[in-house]
């Protein structure tokens, strides 16, 4: 399914809504993070947090462009790490989403078939 | 996996000839060439995590099922429906891993991430942890990406069981197991209670797993977290500093001030431990040793022209008596 771009745009401004609604002051103003001391490159200067916002913003669109519920979008975000955020920045349609197995069709079915006899693939329920 | 893709399969099959017999020896669950040699790790007696719970998946849900898994196994208060609103991508009909991973700090467990071998999997399960893991049960051509946990592993029939989207004991050869596992490049999760280390923990990694939690606002955890890394590991400078900010972060100012003076004592060269007693002291009234504080840290941060901005930020904030 692809978004037409009314989609876009309604995911964006909602996403530009519900970041200026303010994520909560994670840590105290001034206090510098463990990371920087778990990663010594992990230093949040001030492009990096205008990058993390922005980053931040992106992935909240796009979640809302997949269909995650307004009011869960932000909780979402939050609990994602500003490295975890950069991660999924502008290619949330090109990380690996694992759900389940869909209906097959005939001919894939016998190559399928082939290849689960032979142990490359699991599909098929064991019993 | 699901029950909705067994209808669809079963009307596509040809009534006569080979299809048919081969459809029922794979019902049959009977690999023709899978077996052979057991991975490397699988140990040498069977294990199996027979109390782990089970949660069938819906459609597309296998994310939330196997993650409502372990973190019921970790004995952590969260539901099947809050999970499905919290990692379920409607457009993606599936789960990311950064989701099921924030996922995990919220409902206040550490996630870890094991090494991708299976004898780290053997490792878990021996102390008694469900695995949380990524297949491509398909092939590059047909992903059929899927969550499943691993509860055991029978290393003289090599073979793997699972919990594994509507089959509560799903057993497959460990061979397929592990190739359909490398497709993830052998993603594999566990859930920590704070306090509880992994088996053979990855120091770094289960300090970035640390960190997280504090910069998402899970503290409390953070600091359960940095006490069991400090009883391993006594004396660590870098979870002192998360204990402390852990400390601080949770308004105990004083815990937090003695171990930061704690930290300088073993390095009264760093600026950051200085910045964050700083704040310590002003959050409890201690206005001009805690100036006094960014002072030092700032005659030591000549050519650091970042921590600079940092301090003078700090310094500001205290004066201002906004520190909050």
């Amino acid at each position: 399914m692809k978004p037409s771009i009314f989609q876009h745009i309604v995911a964006r401004l909602m996403a530009i809504a519900i970041i200026s609604m303010g994520f909560v002051q994670v840590s105290a103003a001034g206090v510098i993070g463990t990371q920087q001391m778990v990663n010594s490159e992990a230093r949040q200067d001030q492009l990096a947090h205008i990058e993390t916002l922005l980053a931040r913003q992106d992935v909240a669109s796009q979640l809302a462009l997949y269909g995650v519920a307004p009011e869960m979008v932000m909780e979402r975000v939050q609990n994602l790490t500003n490295a975890e955020l950069a991660a999924l920045e502008g290619k949330m349609d090109q990380q690996v989403a694992g759900g389940d197995i869909l209906a097959l069709i005939g001919a894939v079915f016998v190559v399928l078939l082939i290849l689960e006899l032979t142990g490359v693939i699991d599909i098929f329920k064991a019993k | 996996m699901s029950q909705a893709a067994g209808s669809p399969l079963a009307e596509t099959i040809p009534r006569a000839g080979l299809v048919p017999a081969l459809f029922a020896i794979a019902l049959g669950g009977c690999a023709l060439i899978p077996g052979g040699t057991p991975p490397e790790g699988i140990g040498t007696a069977a294990i199996e995590l027979v109390d782990t719970p089970f949660f069938p998946q819906e459609r597309y849900q296998c994310g939330p099922a196997a993650l409502m898994t372990v973190l019921t196994d970790s004995g952590a208060q969260t539901s099947l429906d809050a999970l499905v609103d919290q990692v379920y991508l409607p457009g993606r009909q599936g789960s990311l891993q950064a989701e099921l991973v924030a996922a995990t700090r919220a409902a206040g467990r550490i996630p870890y991430q094991l090494d991708g071998s299976m004898q780290a999997i053997r490792t878990e399960l021996e102390a008694g942890r469900p695995v949380l893991v990524l297949q491509n049960l398909g092939v590059s051509w047909y992903e059929r990406w899927h969550y499943a946990v691993v509860v055991g592993v029978n290393p003289e029939k090599s073979q793997v069981v699972l919990r594994s989207g509507t089959e509560s004991r799903h057993v497959t050869d460990a061979q397929t197991f592990m190739r359909t596992w490398r497709r993830s490049d052998s993603w594999a999760l566990i859930v920590l209670r704070p306090g509880e280390l992994p088996t053979n923990p990855d120091q770094h990694r289960y300090y970035q797993a640390l960190s997280a939690l504090e910069e998402t606002g899970h503290f409390s955890e953070a600091r359960g977290g940095w006490q069991a890394a400090l009883d391993r590991w006594p004396g660590d400078t870098v979870a002192l500093f998360g204990m402390a900010n852990a400390e601080l972060a949770l308004d105990n100012f004083p815990a937090a001030e003695s171990l930061y003076r704690q930290l300088l004592t073993q390095n009264p060269s760093s600026p950051a431990v200085r910045n964050n007693l700083a704040h310590a002291l002003a959050r409890q009234g201690e206005k001009t040793e805690a100036v006094e504080q960014i002072g030092l840290a700032l005659d030591s941060v000549l050519d650091d022209e970042q921590m600079r901005l940092e301090l003078e930020d700090s310094l500001r904030e205290i004066q201002g008596g906004g520190d909050h």
